[in-house]
C-alpha cells in the first residue's frame, strides 16, 4: 500500500508551521511597524483560504469562476448578520456560514452543468453583479451600500481584537485549509476533478458522475470561500459591498494563475505574492509615479497586476510553483543538465 | 393611457439607440470569436480607449482652430480610426500571436488583464477627472408627434445598421471574409489551402478595434461624462451577444437591441409602476444572460455546436 504523500518530502512542513507561528514574534523584534505587516499578512491569509477553494474549482476542475468575490461577500454578510443581529455565537457561525455559502455555491453551480468555458466565466461574473445588488437591496439587514459594522470574534470567552490575535486565528485556519485542500487534491475527488478538467467525455466514460462532481467542486469552493468570508468580516470589523467588486474576483483568479493553477501550493504562493506586492511594494513606487502622472489610488496597483498577469500567461503559464519545480529539477541535475530543456 | 404609450415608445427608441451600442461592441468581439475563437473581454475597454483618443483629437483641433465645425469632428474621427487600426495591429501582435495554442482560460485571463492595463493606463494619462465630450450634433432633436428623438441617437442607430450590414457583407460575400470563415472552421486546413492566416488574424483584430473606436466615439457624447468606468459597459455586451447567439453577426444586433430596450423600459415606465424593478435594473442584463444560458444556450440565432470527443 503506497502512502498518499510518499513521493514528497514532508519534513519541512512542521518547521514551516512553527515558522508561521513564530513570525509575529520575529517581526516584532525586527521592525517597529510590525502591526502593519501583520495586517497585510492577515489579508493574505484570508485570500489564501479563498484561493485554495478557487484553485480546486478553477485550477483542478477547470470551471472558471469570475465571481468569487460574491462567495466572499455572502460568507461575510451571512456571518455578520448571524452574529450581530441574530445573536448566534461566533464559533457556531464559523460552522454554519461556510455551509450556507457552500449551498449558495450549489445554486451558482447549477447552470454549470450545462455550460462551460467562457460562458461559465460570464455566468459567474453575472452572479457577482447580482449578489452585490441583492445585498444592497436588503437594506434592513445589510444597511445597503453604507456598509456594516461587525463585532470582533469571540472564541471560548476570549475576544480577539488586535492584529496580533487575528494573525493566530487566521493562520490556524490557513494551515487547516491547506491541509484539507491538499488532502482533497490527492484523493479520489481531486483526481476526478482533474479528469473532468482534462476531458469531460473521457471522465464520464470512466464512470465519473459529471454533474455530481461539478456540484461538489462548487460546494467545496463555497465552503472555503465561506470560511474566508467569516474571517474577513470579523477581523476587518467593517464590510461594505465596495469590498466585493468585480475587480476583486479578477484579482483572485490572477492570484491563482500567477501562483500556478492546479496546485494548492501555487494558490498559496500566488496569494502571498500578489498581496505582499500590493501592500508593500506598490506604496514604495506610488509616490514616484505620482510625481509624473496625476493618478487615482487603485490605478498603479491594477496596472502592475495586469502587467504581471499578462507576462505570466505569456512567458510562464505554469506560474510561480511551476517556476519552482523547474528550478528544483535544474539544481538536481545541476552539472549535467541538458541545456535545451530549460530554455 | 396615451401617456403610458408615448412614454414606452419614447423609451423603446432610446433603448434601440443604447442597444445599437451594445450591438456594435458585440459585433467587435463576435468577429474575433468567429475568426480566432478568442473571446475578447477587453472590447469595452477598447471602446473606452477609442472615446478618449477621439476626445483628445477633438480638443486638440478645437484649441488650434477655435470654433467647432463639422470638419473638426470628421478629421478627429479619421485620426482616431487610423489610431485604432494601428492599435488593433498591435493587439494582434501582443495577444493573439503568443496565445494561439493556449487553453481558453489563459486567453480569457490575458484579455481581462489587458482590459485592466488599458483602464489603468488611460486613467493615469488622462487624470482622475471625468471629461465632458462635445456632441457633434449639439443638443439637436427631431419631434414625431409626442416622441422626441435626438439626432445623436438617430446617428447611432444608423451607423450601427450600416456597420453591421457592411461587416455581414464582408464576412459572407468577399474573398477575405470567406477566408476568415475558413480560418475559424479549421486553421490548419485553411493554411493548407493557401490562406495567410496570420494576415487574417491581424485583419480581424484591426476590424474589431475599428468597430470599438467608432462605438466609443458615438457613445461618449451620449453618456455625457467620460471616464474609465465606460469599459464596464462593454461587459454588458456579452449578455447581448449570448442572447442573440454567440458568434452570429445578426444575433449580435438583435440581442443588443432587445437588451437595450429591456434596460431602458425597466428604468423608465415600469419602475414607476413596480418599485422593485428600480433595484434590479442595472443587473437585468445578467438575469437575461443566465436565463438564456439555462434555457437555450445557443441563443436566438446561434448554431448548435456538436462536441467532438
Amino acid at each position: 500500500m503506497k502512502d498518499r504523500y510518499e513521493h514528497e518530502n514532508l519534513y519541512w512542513i512542521p518547521i514551516l508551521i512553527i515558522f508561521v507561528f513564530l513570525l509575529p514574534v520575529i517581526l516584532k523584534g525586527v521592525t517597529f511597524s510590525y502591526k502593519y505587516y501583520l495586517f497585510v499578512l492577515n489579508l493574505a491569509g484570508i485570500y489564501i483560504i479563498l484561493n485554495v477553494g478557487l484553485d480546486l474549482l478553477s485550477g483542478f476542475t477547470g470551471l472558471v469562476s469570475l465571481g468569487h468575490a460574491a462567495f466572499l461577500a455572502v460568507g461575510a454578510y451571512t456571518s455578520a448578520i448571524m452574529v450581530d443581529q441574530l445573536g448566534v455565537p461566533f464559533s457556531l457561525s464559523l460552522i454554519f456560514s461556510p455551509i450556507i455559502v457552500g449551498i449558495f455555491g450549489f445554486i451558482i453551480g447549477f447552470p454549470a452543468l450545462r455550460i462551460s468555458g467562457m460562458y461559465l466565466g460570464l455566468t459567474t461574473m453575472g452572479f457577482g453583479f447580482i449578489v452585490k445588488r441583492i445585498i444592497i437591496s436588503f437594506r434592513d439587514w445589510t444597511q445597503g451600500s453604507a456598509g456594516l459594522e461587525v463585532s470582533s470574534p469571540v472564541l471560548f470567552g476570549y475576544t480577539i481584537k488586535s492584529d496580533w490575535d487575528n494573525y493566530y486565528l487566521i493562520y490556524t485556519f490557513v494551515i487547516i485549509a491547506i491541509v484539507i485542500g491538499r488532502r482533497i487534491a490527492t484523493s479520489k475527488i481531486g483526481r476526478s476533478f482533474m479528469a473532468i478538467r482534462d476531458s469531460e467525455q473521457a471522465a464520464e466514460a470512466s464512470g465519473i458522475n459529471l454533474s455530481q462532481y461539478k456540484m461538489l467542486a462548487f460546494f467545496i469552493s463555497g465552503l472555503f470561500a465561506g470560511f474566508a468570508g467569516v474571517l474577513f468580516a470579523h477581523t476587518s470589523s467593517f464590510i461594505s459591498t465596495d469590498h466585493f467588486d468585480i475587480l476583486l474576483s479578477i484579482y483572485f483568479i490572477i492570484m491563482v494563475l500567477v501562483g500556478g493553477a492546479s496546485s494548492i501550493y501555487g494558490a498559496v504562493l500566488g496569494s502571498l505574492f500578489i498581496v505582499l506586492l500590493d501592500n508593500l511594494f506598490v506604496p514604495l513606487i506610488e509616490d514616484q509615479i505620482q510625481l509624473i502622472f496625476n493618478t487615482q489610488a487603485g490605478d498603479i496597483q491594477s496596472l502592475i497586476f495586469g502587467l504581471i498577469m499578462f507576462l505570466f500567461i505569456i512567458f510562464q503559464p505554469m506560474g510561480l510553483y511551476g517556476m519552482w519545480l523547474k528550478m528544483r529539477i535544474y539544481w538536481k541535475l545541476f552539472p549535467f543538465n541538458p541545456r535545451q530543456r530549460f530554455t | 393611457m396615451t401617456d403610458i404609450f408615448s412614454g414606452i415608445s419614447q423609451e423603446v427608441i432610446s433603448g434601440i439607440a443604447l442597444g445599437s451600442i451594445y450591438a456594435l461592441i458585440a459585433l467587435g468581439f463576435t468577429m474575433i470569436y468567429k475568426a480566432t475563437e478568442v473571446v475578447n473581454f477587453a472590447q469595452g475597454d477598447l471602446m473606452m480607449v477609442g472615446a478618449y483618443v477621439n476626445f483628445y483629437f477633438v480638443s486638440t483641433f478645437l484649441s488650434n482652430s477655435g470654433e467647432p465645425s463639422a470638419w473638426t469632428f470628421i478629421v478627429a474621427l479619421t485620426c482616431s480610426i487610423i489610431f485604432s487600426v494601428l492599435f488593433g495591429f498591435f493587439l494582434d501582435f501582443i495577444i493573439n500571436r503568443p496565445l494561439k495554442d493556449q487553453p481558453i482560460f489563459s486567453v480569457i485571463m490575458a484579455t481581462l488583464s489587458l482590459a485592466i492595463i488599458m483602464r489603468a493606463l488611460v486613467a493615469m494619462i488622462a487624470g482622475p477627472i471625468a471629461l465632458m465630450p462635445i456632441s457633434p450634433f449639439g443638443g439637436g432633436s427631431i419631434t414625431f408627434g409626442t416622441i422626441v428623438i435626438s439626432i445623436l441617437d438617430l446617428f447611432i442607430i444608423g451607423s450601427a445598421i450600416t456597420l453591421v450590414v457592411i461587416f455581414y457583407f464582408i464576412f459572407h460575400y468577399t474573398k477575405w471574409g470567406i477566408a476568415m470563415q475558413a480560418t475559424s472552421e479549421d486553421p490548419i486546413a485553411a493554411q493548407l489551402m493557401g490562406i495567410p492566416i496570420k494576415k487574417i488574424y491581424a485583419l480581424v483584430w484591426i476590424f474589431s478595434a475599428l468597430v470599438a473606436t467608432i462605438s466609443g466615439v458615438l457613445l461618449a457624447p451620449r453618456i455625457a461624462l467620460l471616464d474609465t468606468t465606460m469599459g464596464f459597459l462593454g461587459l454588458k455586451a456579452f449578455p447581448a451577444a449570448v442572447l442573440g447567439g454567440f458568434g452570429s453577426i445578426p444575433g449580435a444586433i438583435v440581442g443588443g437591441v432587445i437588451l437595450g430596450v429591456i434596460e431602458t423600459i425597466s428604468l423608465g415606465t415600469l419602475s414607476f409602476h413596480f418599485e422593485w424593478i428600480k433595484e434590479i435594473n442595472d443587473i437585468i442584463a445578467w438575469f437575461v444572460l443566465i436565463a438564456v444560458l439555462m434555457v437555450k444556450p445557443d441563443g436566438l440565432f446561434g448554431v448548435e455546436k456538436v462536441k467532438k470527443v
